[in-house]
């Protein structure tokens, strides 16, 4: 009741009913959504079909990594007047990077010694240094990063993708968060918010491999399959004499084929989501941390037409590193590292890079400042982004920030600019990406965002 | 390098200059830049330039935009422009690609010290006007005229119409050529009202028996039994419960903003409130205003509305300006759920700008928002305390409660704060005061001060020592969470570290927020009701204006809250509301199908003193409701939508009714009633739906696969959805594995397999088997046995299905 028809309205204006389509997808129930979504803007010359956000809640530090400052070695311990900028917490003068930095790829694009494998796909990476965002502290920061906004009612990024794009798959769902245990796909980053419910992002923990320990209920404890599936015929027949008595029923025939439509799913799930499936090599190349599997994963879901796989890098907040920066980093990157450049790597291979966006960050950045003498405050004045395939250029850094890595200051990206060209990437004018709600055609990125044209391949 | 250095020598010399300020001077060194950098967003060309700000012509620049004049000429400090590109302001900064060179931006200053000389001969910039509708259209708004019962229509069938709603549904059928259906059997009407009325399906018995009744008032004396059944509250309180975004925690719970544990106790009140059938004007207005009003102290449990709303983390090391913006949002909250919930008006839309579409201004909005910046969350005790004590305890509370958070802060991971060794020793003598003064209550509330023990003993933890995190989600202690009148403001004055201001007793007048933000607030407003809504007098004077608003919401307003309320009725019996955008009754909302229907049913709605069982009765003796809700390929090649209610809508039984329903069916139902949630998740969990815990963050399994809404925000209605993960629960989850167990515990174990079958049918569908279904049941039962054909039989369509 949520647009100017229902769905199942629109279902039967579109012809036919439910008995004549196929049924819409694990989530979506209606054949035009499943196809085409309900984006009803021009079609953007975008080449993506689907996005792979790899997520390292915390904050990652952006000078430690992709965004070199010598000016921190001068400088160190002391505190510019440009450096008052303030921050969540109380901070001291600056602290340099403890980490080399070398420049890769054909254009020389600075990586530091803690990303080794991703600075050997460097070329196939858009680093954007420019990145800005609105709050230094972490919920409203993440709620910004995955919904645009620090309101709780506003959905996320993959709910946008999964409304505006529906689903490849009937199967599965459009889209997916993987977690590590559990807790990771809470409050914004799942929301489907004010969208209809089925938009919102299904969550499994990749800490798990084995599909039946991922996914609830998708195995039945009791009963073998051959006698479940006289069950369901069992079921099937008395729905199919009720529907008789009743009479033709949108409802009614929807759910028989979602009955049939989860047995079979029991089984493709288990299929899918199985990366023990995989050659020993592959899963060795992205590594066995629940990262790895997370990332491997994320490729075998958008092969089989899932629209947008949240992946997080770890429980909690990791890479909020107020204290120990260097310690931990070295400790946290080289897993990180793996996955995300075998998973560059592994898209490239099959030929899935031109059309997958993989999308790389934390809610913000870190200060080059210290805190604690060893650790860096939240930043969210400017940081680092990458983005890879889907057709961005790679092999460039774009953007900067001042002198000391503490602000975006050249070719700005804010965080609702970086969601805009998401979204054109995939083909769709943001502007025109509405739902009803609250009395108007509400814009999914509200009234912000710019597509950033220069690092359009 | 040397034009840089210029601009800067010029600026630090002032007015000397090689180039005269001039007209030259704009053609040279102002418009290019300006239109290079700036028309691109702010060109009269645009249909919305961004912030309503064009450079392109003269007076637009000197008009400026949302923010004021972007150049006033000879006062660089007033001129906003020059505040943006000198990129000094962290949330003024302009162009956003970058700042421009800095001899650029002393040559703006020059320029505008120099008295901004512009030669441009341009037509005034279009007005920023909005496009939404004056208050005198606005008080032409079908929605908001004053309400009048209607003639009844004439009707071709007169003998078909039971109450007076028929006639104007079958007014509407005859234009269209269409009769309405047949009234449903007795065995599907008995199903669909125990649904609609208790929320779950009747026994086999009870079906048979009103089945086998020849008493013509049996309809009418069922819709009483279960109107006056202590289970219609469960039922239609969980309706208010979508409407005020009800949740017993927040959607970050952290450390300023954690679970209600009393939240509960809100709950139970809405029930019960529901099954004493308090007037639905009332019912509001206690959930606003109780602590303002004449009624018993537990009334004030109505308050949980406003006292379990939803509200954000507000770390106090952010600035003023951040702290302040959350402030608002919670303010935001209480509006859209007032507005939209109560009013289907959508008046946070006016919180960045006036409405564009419907007479709404900035002014509307922080008229109210006023109303909830004097309004404070507070615990307040279950027994009776001397006002004044109550209003001190509750300050207290509160402030005991931030000053906890603020020494913890500030002596463990917050140290490094400048000043946090003196703020912390500062407060230590303020905690010891307040315990000697609460202590000396103990003879006279001993509850009261033992509320606040766990302040006293409070020691903050050693720097490397994990924090204890126990969070209380839920308590029986005497408690309720709820409101009372304090204003609330934000201290930014220590540098580093802001903090709350709480003024009981006052009110404040909350200021236009400059597009929305907080750090350009404009005039203040006095608190006040909605223009277009009021007559007479829309100030507030009486403490926070709660029960003024409240009073308005059903004098000056009542015409459109009866509408919307009997619209949401309507919805939660048929399936399907009049309008179908139940929450905005707006110029953007959907006209109702039939419109005399909405208003006379509302007009008498009133006259009948605002009372919901009316309502039922109205609605579920009608000839309407009782039609056969069966499909005709007649009637659907003409209306498919069933728009004109040519049958009762067939739809699927929302989440509580369907887990209610196989919960009694499996004899596992505990019926208590109120009282703390329980996790709906948890296989031990068998007591009704609407006791489940209803989280903002972590939402239920269960509830969230079956389209439970999202309790952040009012919800307009829900959207009942089919999908596979709702048919892999279905297929093999507990859940249904335990039903069915208890389904096969609650039939005779000695009965021969054709008994057994039909036990079977009627324990779970409430019906014999036709003698087809009893031939494969019997195959069936003989392969697979009674459980496994208990759960088959749990797993229909007919079970989850409401004809």
């Amino acid at each position: 009741m949520s647009g100017p028809f229902s769905r199942r309205e629109l279902l039967t204006r579109l012809g036919g009913g439910f008995g004549s389509v196929a049924l819409a997808g694990m989530l979506a129930r209606d054949a035009r959504a499943a196809i085409h979504g309900f984006y009803s803007g021009p079609k953007l010359p975008g080449r993506a079909k689907h996005v792979i956000m790899l997520f390292l809640a915390g904050g990652p530090s952006h000078v430690d990594m992709f965004d070199p400052k010598p000016a921190l070695e001068k400088y160190a311990g002391q505190r510019p007047d440009s450096t008052n900028l303030r921050t969540e917490r109380e901070t001291g003068g600056l602290l340099p990077s403890p980490f080399k930095f070398a420049k890769y790829g054909r254009n020389g694009v600075d990586v530091s010694e803690l990303l080794p494998q991703l600075a050997a796909v460097i070329d196939d990476v858009c680093v954007i240094r420019s990145m800005y965002t609105f709050n230094p502290t972490h919920t409203p920061a993440r709620s910004l990063y995955h919904t645009g906004s620090i309101l709780a009612t506003r959905p996320s990024t993959g709910a946008w993708v999964s409304y505006g794009l529906g689903t490849e798959n009937d199967n599965l769902p459009a889209f997916v968060v993987l977690s590590p245990g559990f807790g990771g796909s809470g409050g914004s980053l799942a929301r489907s918010g004010f969208l209809p419910a089925e938009h919102q992002g299904i969550s499994f923990n990749c800490s798990e491999t084995a599909p039946e320990k991922m996914i609830p209920d998708l195995r039945n404890k009791w009963s073998a399959a051959e006698d479940q599936r006289a069950d369901l015929d069992a079921i099937q027949a008395l729905n199919r004499g009720f529907g008789k008595t009743f009479g033709p029923d949108d409802y009614l025939e929807g759910r028989i084929k979602s009955m049939e439509a989860a047995y079979r799913m029991q089984f493709e799930a288990l299929d899918v989501f199985d990366i023990r499936k995989e050659p020993e090599t592959v899963r060795a190349e992205y590594g066995p941390d629940p990262f790895g599997n997370g990332c491997l994963l994320a490729r075998r879901l958008v092969e089989k037409g899932v629209r947008y796989v949240h992946v997080n890098q770890g429980i909690g907040q990791p890479w909020d590193d107020h204290e120990k920066i260097e310690k931990r980093l070295r400790e946290r990157c080289p897993g990180m590292d793996r996955a995300a450049a075998a998973l560059i790597r592994d898209l490239k291979r099959r030929g899935l890079l031109d059309e997958t966006l993989v999308v790389w960050g934390g809610e913000f950045g870190r200060t080059p400042v210290s805190e604690s003498g060893t650790g860096r405050d939240h930043n969210p004045y400017g940081f680092t982004m990458w983005m890879a395939g889907g057709g961005i250029k790679g092999g460039i850094a774009y953007g900067a920030t001042d002198e000391f890595g503490f602000k975006a200051v050249e070719n700005r990206v804010s965080i609702h600019d970086l969601h805009a060209t998401m979204m054109h990437q995939l083909g769709i004018d943001h502007t025109r990406l509405t739902y009803r709600y609250a009395g108007r055609d509400f814009r999914l990125t509200d009234v912000f965002g710019d597509p950033v044209k220069d690092i359009l391949a | 390098m040397a034009r840089k250095l210029l601009g800067v020598s010029l600026l630090l010399v002032g007015c000397v200059s090689a180039q005269p300020v001039d007209s030259a001077f704009f053609e040279t060194k102002i418009r290019p830049v300006l239109a290079a950098k700036c028309y691109a967003c702010h060109s009269s060309q645009s249909k919305s330039p961004m912030s309503g700000l064009v450079l392109d012509t003269k007076a637009g620049a000197l008009k400026g935009g949302r923010l004021g004049a972007a150049v006033v000429p000879g006062k660089p400090a007033e001129s906003h422009l020059l505040r943006a590109i000198e990129y000094r302001d962290t949330h003024l900064q302009m162009p956003p690609g970058g700042k421009l060179p800095d001899d650029v931006a002393a040559d703006f200053r020059r320029w505008i010290e120099g008295g901004a000389p512009d030669p441009r001969q341009d037509a005034p910039a279009a007005s920023a006007k909005p496009r939404g509708m004056s208050i005198e259209e606005g008080r032409k708004w079908w929605a908001f005229q004053p309400l009048a019962e209607r003639p009844r229509p004439k009707v071709k069938a007169a003998s078909w119409p039971a109450t007076k709603i028929d006639y104007f549904v079958l007014e509407k059928l005859d234009a269209r050529q269409l009769a309405p259906s047949p009234a449903a059997d007795k065995r599907a009407l008995i199903r669909r009202v125990y649904v609609d009325l208790v929320g779950y399906k009747p026994a086999f018995d009870e079906v048979e028996r009103f089945a086998a009744s020849k008493d013509p008032a049996a309809y009418a004396d069922l819709v009483e039994r279960l109107l006056a059944s202590p289970h219609y509250g469960e039922a239609w309180g969980r309706h208010w419960l979508d409407v005020a975004r009800f949740a017993e925690d927040n959607p970050t719970s952290e450390a300023t903003n954690p679970p209600y544990p009393f939240a509960w106790r809100y709950r139970d009140w809405v029930i019960e409130a529901m099954n004493r059938d308090v007037p639905y004007d009332r019912f509001v207005k206690m959930q606003l205003a109780a602590d303002h009003m004449s009624v018993p102290r537990d009334e004030l449990r109505a308050l949980g509305y406003l006292g379990t709303a939803p509200v954000y983390h507000k770390d106090q090391r952010l600035s003023a300006d951040v702290i302040g913006g959350f402030l608002a949002d919670d303010f935001d909250d209480r509006i859209d759920a007032v507005t939209r919930g109560v009013l289907g008006l959508t008046v946070a839309c006016a919180r960045c700008h006036d409405h564009k579409f419907d007479p709404l201004s900035t002014k509307d909005y922080y008229g109210l928002a006023g109303v909830f910046a004097s309004t404070m969350r507070v615990e307040r005790p279950m027994f009776d305390v001397e006002p004044e004590v109550e209003r001190r305890y509750l300050w207290v509370q509160r402030r005991l409660f931030d000053l906890r958070y603020s020494i913890n802060l500030l002596s463990g991971e917050a140290l490094t704060v400048v000043n946090s060794v003196e703020l912390v020793a500062k407060w230590k003598p303020e905690l010891q005061a307040l315990e000697k003064e609460m202590k000396s209550y103990q003879d006279k509330y001993p509850a009261l001060v033992k509320s606040l023990e766990r302040y006293w003993t409070f020691a903050p933890p050693a720097k490397d020592q994990p924090r204890q995190r126990r969070v209380e989600t839920t308590s029986r202690e005497p408690y309720m969470n709820a409101v009372y009148d304090a204003a609330q403001y934000v201290d930014g004055s220590e540098k580093a570290y802001t903090v709350l201001q709480y003024k009981p007793g006052e009110a404040r007048d909350y200021p236009v927020l400059i597009n929305g933000n907080v750090a350009t607030p404009g005039q203040p407003v006095p608190r006040k009701f909605v223009e277009v809504l009021s007559r007479g007098e829309t100030a507030f004077r009486n403490g926070s204006g709660r029960l003024e608003l409240a009073d308005k919401l059903f004098d000056d307003a009542g015409p459109l809250a009866a509408r919307v309320i009997v619209n949401r009725v309507w919805g939660w019996h048929f399936g399907k509301p009049l309008s179908p955008t139940p929450s905005d009754f707006g110029t953007q909302g959907e006209k109702p199908s039939h419109p005399e229907l909405l208003d006379d049913l509302a007009a008498r709605f009133v006259r009948n003193g605002w009372s919901l069982k009316w309502l039922h009765r109205e609605i579920l003796l009608s000839s309407t409701y009782r039609q056969s809700s069966k499909p005709r390929p007649d009637a659907q090649a003409v209306d498919q939508a069933n728009a004109l209610l040519w049958r009762m809508h067939p739809r699927r039984l929302d989440v509580e009714a369907y887990r209610d329903t196989l919960l009694h069916v499996s004899g596992r139902m505990n019926p208590n009633p109120g009282g703390p949630s329980e996790d709906v998740d948890a296989d031990e969990s068998v007591r009704r739906t609407v006791y489940g815990r209803v989280s903002r963050s972590r939402v239920s399994k269960l509830l969230q696969l079956y389209d439970f809404p999202d309790a952040a925000q009012t919800s307009p209605g829900r959207d009942l959805t089919t999908s596979s993960l709702q048919s892999l629960f279905v297929l093999n989850s507990s859940f249904m594995k335990l039903a069915a167990e208890g389904v096969v515990k609650a039939v005779a174990a000695d009965a021969s397999a054709a008994d057994t079958a039909r036990a079977l049918f009627r324990r779970v569908l409430a019906r014999d088997p036709s003698p087809e279904e009893l031939d494969a049941a019997l195959t069936y039962l003989a392969k697979r046995g009674p459980e496994s054909f208990a759960q088959v039989l749990l797993s229909t369509n007919e079970v989850i299905f409401q004809p």
